[in-house]
């Protein structure tokens, strides 16, 4: 990166300098713009009800109150039921954390053997696989139905788990079969007469290797899931919804006076965990993205 | 320790024929090198001997047992491939340990192994290394340290010094003939270096467009080249090939090097061949392709040549002269046609004057013009 700014020309010159400063001023004015909303639901979420209808909306809170955030994590009305967030937040984790090592380590395997055990049709296979991800999901909601109820999954976590590992499949055998390619493929017949099985060369070599690409395909996988409302609203029956599907139930079903604190407090709640999970992992997402091939 | 037979050995991707019927036959300890253009079936011929490649016609022997259906792992072939193809993840230690936990032997049993080996290739201090942090030539000992420490039956060589400079290239060259001298275990090393192959082989074969055109000891291929491809691969400058026609004078056989076309000049010569070919009379007057080696053309020196009837001499205009410090590299009219000798730096000539040069006979070749065989 630094070697990549460093080769830009360098502003000469007063008018070079001012068009350097406008840039910089078009670059914050954007900045702001996309800020402004998280800045409003941040702030709005920590004012009271009276501060809200007395304020303006971009004003800072006067005096933080967290209570919108604990009543919306633990007492908040999610249709009926009055036991906040919390218990939707945990069905989330629920589902996504299986759902996303399943559909990651499959997701490797199939990148695996459709790049280094080339098998007749292998390529067919894979341009198969890959118009799966440009499915639209609304395509998947009638047979998938029909499917799950035929399993009798139907309006179960285990239900929402598998319909996400099967269309994440698509994506997650994507990202590892163009990682893969650029693995030698010297590495694995090394392996084979050093005496290594099928699985001994994923385990013992690949997965080790893949660490960028597993990153990428952790992030993008946990974000689209945990961001997912259709499949949730549509094979997840009542106590078994995700955060995002509560989150809209809370926000529509309010009697009375509108809360505003606590649905920004809720939809924080809802959308932090895929925050964190960029702040943790992404620089790893950006180098798996530009990764080339593994030098060794 | 073991034989190798490549019998009428054939591969076939779809229609494309690459391997067009392929013997070999190597006794035990021998080192053979496959030598040939990218693109001549060579790699292929060894991944089938390491068993990364199906075989789709013939059979291929080791110690006597046939391996075509045996999994790479269970024909005790060791292979140190072009890239290295070391195992990034790994420290050196479990990269040449590697086959061993595979086989399922203990820590300790490995770590005795691997400490041989390293010993053996000076990469002690390097154990506890990743590949990357490596230098070309260290990943390079690695890679044989792989392959030795599991005391296979044969070697096999994929290019393994091609990833590596000219001056490192030299010296693990000797390291690896010090090693086969060493260890004395059948090696096939792929290579499209003519000096590696020169150097390193007991037996080369050299092969072109899927089929071997010879299989013969360095020094013999250099000499008696089977046919004008195997004569132009080896040897730099490449040999001579002097258009003539064998002709008798007297009761000596010899060729007669014309000059060809009104732009050349120059008489007709006579050069006496030092013994008769085979079905001489079947060629007398036909035209002919005389191979000679450039350091077969030298100064002529009459103290030399009288007591050597092979020794031809010839008087030709001198056009270009090369020194590259051993020898100079001198570019010759005869017959109006260009030959290169090689000469020694005392001896060079004049640029632009004639000068008197001697041929030895007895090393030159004679070569079928239509199909470019050996006669």
């Amino acid at each position: 990166m630094s070697s990549l700014t460093s080769s830009l020309p360098r502003a000469d010159g007063a008018g070079a300098r001012a068009a350097r400063w406008g840039l910089y001023l078009i670059l914050l004015l954007f900045a702001v713009w996309y800020l402004l909303p998280l800045v409003v639901m941040v702030s709005t979420s920590f004012k009271s009800l009276d501060e809200i209808r007395t304020g303006s909306l971009l004003s800072l809170p006067r005096d933080i109150s967290t209570d919108a955030w604990s009543y919306a994590w633990t007492n908040a009305c999610i249709g009926a039921d009055c036991r906040g967030m919390a218990p939707y937040f945990l069905n989330s984790v629920i589902i996504v954390v299986p759902a996303v090592i399943i559909s990651t380590l499959f997701g490797a395997l199939n990148g695996y053997a459709l790049t280094k055990w080339r098998f007749r049709g292998a390529n067919l296979v894979f341009a198969m696989i890959l118009f799966g991800s440009f499915l639209p999901s609304q395509v998947i909601l009638l047979p998938m139905a029909q499917t799950l109820g035929f399993l009798g999954l139907a309006g179960t976590a285990g239900g929402l788990i598998l319909v996400h590992v099967v269309y994440g499949l698509a994506f997650t055998t994507l990202f590892f079969r163009n990682y893969y390619v650029s693995i030698p493929d010297d590495l694995v017949k090394a392996a084979t007469i050093d005496g290594a099985g099928f699985f001994q060369i994923f385990t013992k070599i690949m997965l080790p290797l893949s660490l960028p690409i597993m990153v990428v395909t952790i992030i993008w996988q946990f974000t689209q899931i945990w961001n997912d409302f259709l499949f949730g609203a549509s094979f997840a029956a009542g106590g078994a919804q995700p955060v995002t599907v509560a989150l809209n139930n809370l926000v529509n079903t309010t009697t009375g006076v509108k809360q505003y604190n606590v649905d920004m407090a809720a939809a924080m709640i809802a959308g932090l965990p895929t925050l964190v999970v960029y702040a943790l992992a992404g620089k790893y997402f950006i180098r798996g993205l530009t990764a080339g091939s593994v030098k060794g | 320790m073991a034989t190798l037979s490549i019998n009428n050995v054939r591969k076939q991707y779809g229609s494309v024929e690459v391997l067009k019927g392929i013997d070999l036959s190597l006794n035990d300890g021998e080192f053979l090198v496959l030598l040939g253009p990218s693109g001549c079936g060579k790699s292929t011929l060894l991944n089938m001997i390491a068993g990364l490649e199906t075989i789709s016609a013939g059979e291929i022997r080791i110690d006597q047992r046939v391996i075509n259906g045996v999994h790479p792992k269970d024909r005790d072939i060791a292979m140190v491939f072009q890239s290295y193809a070391l195992y990034p993840n790994m420290t050196v230690a479990r990269n040449i340990g590697f086959s061993l936990e595979m086989r399922g032997l203990s820590k300790a049993e490995r770590d005795e192994a691997i400490g041989r080996v390293a010993k053996l290739l000076q990469i002690e201090h390097l154990l506890d290394r990743k590949p990357a942090q490596l230098s070309g030539g260290q990943r390079q000992r690695v890679a044989m340290g792989r392959a030795l420490v599991r005391d296979p039956k044969i070697f096999l060589f994929d290019e393994p010094l091609s990833n590596l400079d000219a001056k490192l290239r030299v010296d693990m060259r000797t390291e690896i003939k010090k090693l086969h001298q060493r260890l004395g275990t059948t090696v096939v090393y792929v290579t499209h270096d003519q000096i590696e192959a020169m150097t390193l082989a007991s037996r080369i074969a050299i092969m072109k467009e899927g089929v071997v055109q010879q299989f013969a000891p360095p020094q013999e291929v250099y000499e008696r080249p089977a046919n004008m491809y195997v004569a132009s691969f080896i040897g730099s400058p490449t040999m001579n090939f002097i258009r003539g026609t064998l002709s008798a004078e007297g009761d000596r056989l010899g060729v007669s090097v014309t000059a060809k076309g009104p732009s050349e000049s120059g008489p007709s010569r006579f050069l006496p061949l030092a013994e008769a070919p085979a079905e001489a009379d079947r060629w007398l007057g036909e035209e002919v392709i005389l191979g000679v080696r450039p350091e077969a053309i030298t100064c002529y020196d009459p103290a030399i040549a009288a007591g050597n009837p092979a020794l031809v001499r010839v008087s030709c205009r001198v056009s270009v002269l090369e020194p590259t410090g051993a020898d100079t590299i001198t570019y010759i009219q005869l017959g109006g046609q260009e030959v290169v000798a090689r000469i020694k730096p005392s001896d060079r000539p004049v640029e632009g004057e004639p000068a008197d040069f001697m041929i030895d006979m007895s090393r030159a070749n004679l070569f079928d013009p239509r199909t470019e065989q050996r006669i």
